[in-house]
């Protein structure tokens, strides 16, 4: 046996399984308003029998228009990213995006997407583009991927997708396996599918458990309240970042404040600082988002511009403020020590603090404040006594004993077990952390309550926006001291800090800095816009475009792809005359069981079933058939009177021959017999 | 340079992987990369299903990777080649597959490959792809596109993979191939690949089948007017008819003359041996016909033109090729080479060979014209294909043209030095033969 063939390559089609992935993607994104439309007219495509011829030119541009979409959703979603998760977002809106490229696809005359279509960079290509997609696919492909971004429905989105993926899968089953090895290696599939996504949650959850517990340390080592890590004694040189934290904006005539504080400490523990009293107070609140602390009448107001990403922070704010307003949180509480604590804190670019220029929201001195631990104390008192340190004269003498001191982020690699007492008697360097630790426990060992304040430094104006600008190299430690009944600030760290730290910053600096004001500056305003404000422009530019593709597709050249109904003269020449009335002879004679063999002449067939008296028929039957010029209309007429007549004939005869054949058989049996 | 770093990565990676027992599909090509996704975005089980999503997924691929171990199929294949093929054209061949297992084959597919020829380090440097001027700048630096012209054309043969009907147990089906040789030469076929699918269709097997084979592609030839023939009339061919024919004389008798030693005793004619008593043999008439050379210069250093000068040399050949004369075709290999044809002596398939391997020369064009003088006399009429016009190769002409027969210069040139043709000879543009070609009006 030996047979040729050339190869075949047929299109495959998702009915009902892309109408089914559709309405699932539509439930479980919430957008079944969209998922339903969009299902029925996609499918629709196998009931309407018209598609448009359209150009590669028209796909471009539809392309193009996509693309504009989905750098324009691109761009929504960032702007909104705290409204929407932005990958979360996308992701659920790619089926609508692709939608109308698909769809015009799917009711052109077109089969794949040719790639460049898809990619620009193939469109100037010069050799012509053979790579194509089987759109069809892409969409089950966005439409089951984006399904699966929402956690709704996380019991049943696994047997649904495999079920589909199945489906899916179905039509392209290879002809060399029987349908029970495809339904055991989707069971398979099934199985394992299952198995390995448990295990993928399990441990996920584990790990989970686990890492929580090491990133929370790791995270709170700033914003704890209650105690504070500091990088003192850590060898080698401090990393510190550019990166613009918040801006602080001082309306006009008003004065900024040297220092945001975020919490205080009075107990020292080794390289960290922790606070005695445990004790935190709710703030009152006079209406939702105006929070008061102290009553007072002295006011200054100060827009910061910090937007809180966790519901839990800290809120630097000046020393003495009065109301922090336009914050919108859950709760506020306060402690002892300055700081103070928002909880369910929502996302909002600013708020504004009304403050004074006193040191109000540190509460009151205690014993604890004027704790040394002992190891340190005698190492202390020689100190004052040597550099004649005086209580009489504290802030003056200190800020004398420190001008030594040098400012440094680097620390060498030597066996200290106290940075402090290394910083103090050997090195003379260090960075604000030492500087404020020393400050505290030497204001302490001269008898004055002392404590260790964290917060930031307010120093860089920046003329483009017109705000002070606060950077993560801005943070800052320094000591408050409680002399003539106030706290007061005993910033020892030298004034060069500031300048040593900007002089490490890197040289594309500015740049980075003009996107981020650039892109302040845009949040800002977009936060005063609402959406209304465009409502009817967007309607409006919708339905241009709208109008737009519609005008397009309906004046585009269509092609009606129903098959010719039966009778009409069509122009294949394999067709031409095969409504010649001599076929339902044929077919008569054929039920009859008269079995004409692959290649027979209509002539010898006639001559071989004994049916000889058709055959005069025959030629106008085949002039009816093969003829170019055609056949007269009254010779079709003949014809068909011919055919008729004879067929009712045969009905007859046949119908005898029938009722005959048994008595035939019969005389038949008897002849063996005889 | 980046290019002499970067040529063996590319030589590494574009080589054919001989070993890998399976291959994707395109639909499990695309599910590769949305595998990826899912897994970038199902990182976080807490956010998102796409973890389950990516689970099932890389499970149906694994699954279906795994399941080609038990459905190979039970075959053996062997390719029945053409002798030749033309270049450019697409040509036809068989391979027959033969089910040597207990169950139908079905579903199969066959995958041809040709012996994947690298370009040369020398050649990645020197020859640049066709209109690599216009691709962008990041696309010329780092010069991939080159390497994959350059690798396609010395390989030299595409050829589209084929289904395979079903086999029926202990029969055996011939596949047509298809496949198109971009280059002239001699073109290697390495291994027959059977490929068979996993039950769900994303992979196929690879059951491979070492059969190397070797086609001869002719080069690609031209249409040349029938009726151009050279002017020059039957010349005297030493070595007789013998030299024309098969074997036998001519019939024609000329004359008698005495007896030499040597000579046949066939050729004696007795009746007049008998009458002077001496052998006396006859004299047959030797033949004359219309032999004709074919020179092709194959010095030019530009392959675009070499190779059209040895197109235009095919399209001649089979223009003059009748039963009535001989061609010579003359080239320089090592040395000037002179191949006849016609009227007994070698088909002519045996020049079209020579002018399928031909190669460059680099022996000076001298040699060619020492050995085209040398033979000149023997011929009726001459054509002349130069790849080039240097200075040198004008001399070529010239000397050829004042020998006195009848020459035809056809000179293969690029449109800037067209105006320095003379007018007495052709130019053929190398972008526009054929029209050159079928202008031609021959006296």
């Amino acid at each position: 046996m030996s047979t040729e063939v050339a190869p075949t390559d047929k299109p495959m089609k998702l009915r009902y399984v892309q109408f089914a992935t559709m309405l699932f993607w539509g439930l479980q994104t919430d957008l079944l308003l969209w998922a339903i439309p969009m299902a029925i007219v996609w499918e629709a495509r196998f009931f309407i029998n018209r598609r448009w011829s359209l150009q590669q030119r028209d796909f471009y541009q539809i392309a193009d228009l996509t693309t504009v979409f989905l750098v324009g959703l691109c761009i929504f979603l960032y702007a909104n990213r705290t409204e929407y998760h932005f990958i979360t977002a996308l992701v659920q809106w790619l089926p609508i995006l692709f939608y109308p490229l698909i769809l015009i696809l799917g009711y052109s005359t077109t089969d794949r997407m040719s790639l460049d279509v898809l990619f620009y960079s193939l469109r100037r290509q010069k050799q012509p583009v053979t790579q194509t997609w089987d759109m069809d696919y892409f969409l089950f492909g966005l439409c089951i991927v984006a399904a699966g971004t929402n956690m709704d429905g996380a019991a049943f989105y696994f047997p649904i997708a495999a079920g589909l993926v199945a489906l899916a899968l179905l039509p392209l089953r290879s002809s060399r396996y029987k349908i029970n090895v495809w339904v055991l290696a989707v069971g398979l599939m099934f199985l394992a599918g299952f198995m390995t996504q448990t295990a993928i949650r399990g441990t996920h959850l584990e790990l989970k458990k686990r890492v929580q517990i090491w990133i929370a340390n790791w995270v709170q080592q700033r914003s704890n309240p209650l105690k504070t890590q500091t990088s003192m004694g850590a060898v080698g040189k401090l990393k510190i970042s550019d990166e613009i934290l918040f801006r602080i904006n001082v309306p006009d005539g008003g004065i900024a404040p040297r220092f945001l504080q975020e919490a205080s400490y009075d107990l020292p523990s080794g390289n960290s600082w922790a606070v005695m009293n445990l004790k935190f107070n709710t703030v009152d609140h006079e209406d939702d988002f105006r929070w008061r602390l102290i009553d007072d009448n002295q006011r200054h107001p100060l827009d910061i511009y910090l937007e809180f990403r966790r519901p839990q922070a800290l809120i630097p704010i000046p020393a003495g403020t009065r109301v922090i307003n336009d914050l919108p949180a859950i709760d506020i509480q306060r402690n002892n020590y300055g700081a103070v604590k928002g909880s369910g804190m929502v996302p909002s670019p600013r708020y504004q603090v009304e403050f004074g220029f006193d040191n109000q929201i540190n509460g009151p001195p205690d014993k604890s404040d004027t704790y040394v631990p002992k190891a340190k104390q005698a190492l202390l008192s020689n100190l004052i006594a040597t550099n004649n340190l005086n209580a009489e004269a504290p802030l003056k003498s200190l800020h004398q004993f420190f001008s030594d001191f040098r400012y440094s982020l680097y620390q060498d690699l030597t066996e200290q077990n106290d940075p402090i007492e290394h910083f103090l008697l050997s090195s003379q360097k260090g960075h604000c952390e030492y500087f404020a630790s020393a400050t505290v426990l030497l204001l302490r060992q001269m008898g004055i309550p002392a404590r260790y304040v964290i917060g930031y430094a307010v120093q860089e104006y920046d003329p483009l926006v017109g705000m002070y600008i606060v950077r993560q190299r801005h943070a800052h430690s320094w000591a408050i001291a409680f002399i003539d009944n106030r706290w007061q600030v005993v910033d020892t760290t030298p004034a060069i800090w500031a300048d040593t730290e900007s002089s490490q910053s890197s040289l594309i600096q500015p740049a980075l800095d003009l996107l981020a004001n650039l892109n302040f500056m845009y949040s800002v305003w977009w936060n005063d816009q609402t959406l209304t404000d465009y409502e009817n422009y967007l309607i409006l530019i919708g339905l241009i475009l709208g109008l737009i593709l519609a005008y397009r597709i309906f004046t585009s050249e269509q092609i009606d792809i129903k098959p010719p109904p039966a009778g009409q003269t069509v122009n294949d020449p394999a067709l031409s005359g095969n409504e010649s009335p001599l076929y339902q002879l044929i077919d008569r004679l054929t039920q009859a069981g008269f079995n004409r063999t692959k290649g027979e002449l209509l002539n010898d067939w006639l001559k071989r079933i004994g049916y000889e008296r058709y055959i005069p028929m025959l030629a106008t039957h085949q002039r009816w058939r093969f003829d170019p010029l055609g056949v007269s209309n009254e010779a079709k007429a003949l014809l068909v009177s011919q055919v008729d007549e004879s067929i009712e004939r045969l009905n007859v005869e046949l119908d005898e021959k029938t009722e005959a054949a048994p008595k035939l058989k019969l005389d038949n049996d008897q002849h063996k017999l005889s | 340079m980046f290019r002499d770093k970067v040529y063996p990565a590319y030589v590494r990676a574009m080589r054919p992987k001989l070993r890998r027992k399976r291959q994707g599909t395109d639909r499990s090509q695309a599910l590769v990369p949305l595998i990826v996704f899912c897994a970038v975005l199902g990182l976080n089980t807490d956010k998102s299903l796409a973890y389950q999503l990516f689970a099932l997924l890389l499970c149906t691929i694994l699954i279906s990777r795994f399941s080609l171990r038990f459905s190979k199929p039970n075959v053996s294949v062997h390719r029945k080649l053409p002798n030749y093929a033309t270049a450019r054209q697409p040509f036809e061949y068989q391979i027959v597959v033969d089910n040597t297992g207990n169950r139908t084959e079905a579903d199969l597919r066959l995958v041809d490959i040709p012996l994947v020829q690298p370009p040369t380090r020398q050649q990645f440097r020197t020859e640049s792809e066709p209109e690599e001027a216009s691709r962008n700048a990041y696309d010329q630096f780092i010069g991939f596109h080159r390497f994959m012209y350059l690798q396609r054309r010395n390989t030299g043969i595409t050829i589209t993979a084929a289904h395979v009907p079903d086999v029926a147990r202990k029969s055996h089906v011939a596949v047509r191939m298809q496949a198109t040789a971009s280059r002239r030469g001699l073109i290697q076929l390495s291994s027959t690949h059977v490929l068979h699918p996993d039950p769900l269709n994303l992979y196929e097997g690879i059951t491979r089948f070492e059969n190397p084979e070797t086609i001869v592609i002719l080069p690609k030839r031209y249409r040349i007017n029938a009726d151009v023939f050279l002017s020059g009339g039957r010349h005297f061919q030493p070595g007789g008819i013998s030299a024309s024919w098969s074997i036998g004389e001519s019939d024609e008798f000329v004359s008698l003359r005495d007896y030499r030693d040597g000579d046949s005793m066939r050729k004696i004619h007795w009746p007049s041996s008998a009458k002077q008593n001496k052998p006396v043999v006859r004299e047959f008439q030797d033949e004359y016909f219309v032999r004709q050379a074919l020179v092709l210069d194959n010095t030019c250093v530009i392959s675009e033109q070499l190779e059209e000068a040895i197109s235009v040399a095919a399209s001649f050949l089979l223009a003059l090729n009748n039963s009535d004369s001989m061609l010579d075709l003359i080239y320089l290999s090592d040395q000037a080479e002179i191949l006849t044809s016609g009227r007994g002596t070698s088909a002519i398939n045996e020049q079209l060979e020579a002018l399928a391997t031909l190669k460059r020369s680099d022996e000076s064009v001298n040699k060619l014209l020492s050995a085209s003088l040398k033979h000149i006399k023997k011929l009726s009429g001459c054509i002349l294909i130069l790849s080039g016009w240097s200075a040198a190769q004008q001399a070529f002409a010239e000397t050829l043209d004042r020998s006195g027969v009848p020459l035809r210069v056809f000179v293969i040139t690029d449109n800037q030095s067209l105006k320095d043709i003379p007018a007495h000879y052709v130019p053929l543009p190398v972008n526009a033969i054929q029209e050159a070609l079928s202008a031609l009006s021959f006296p």
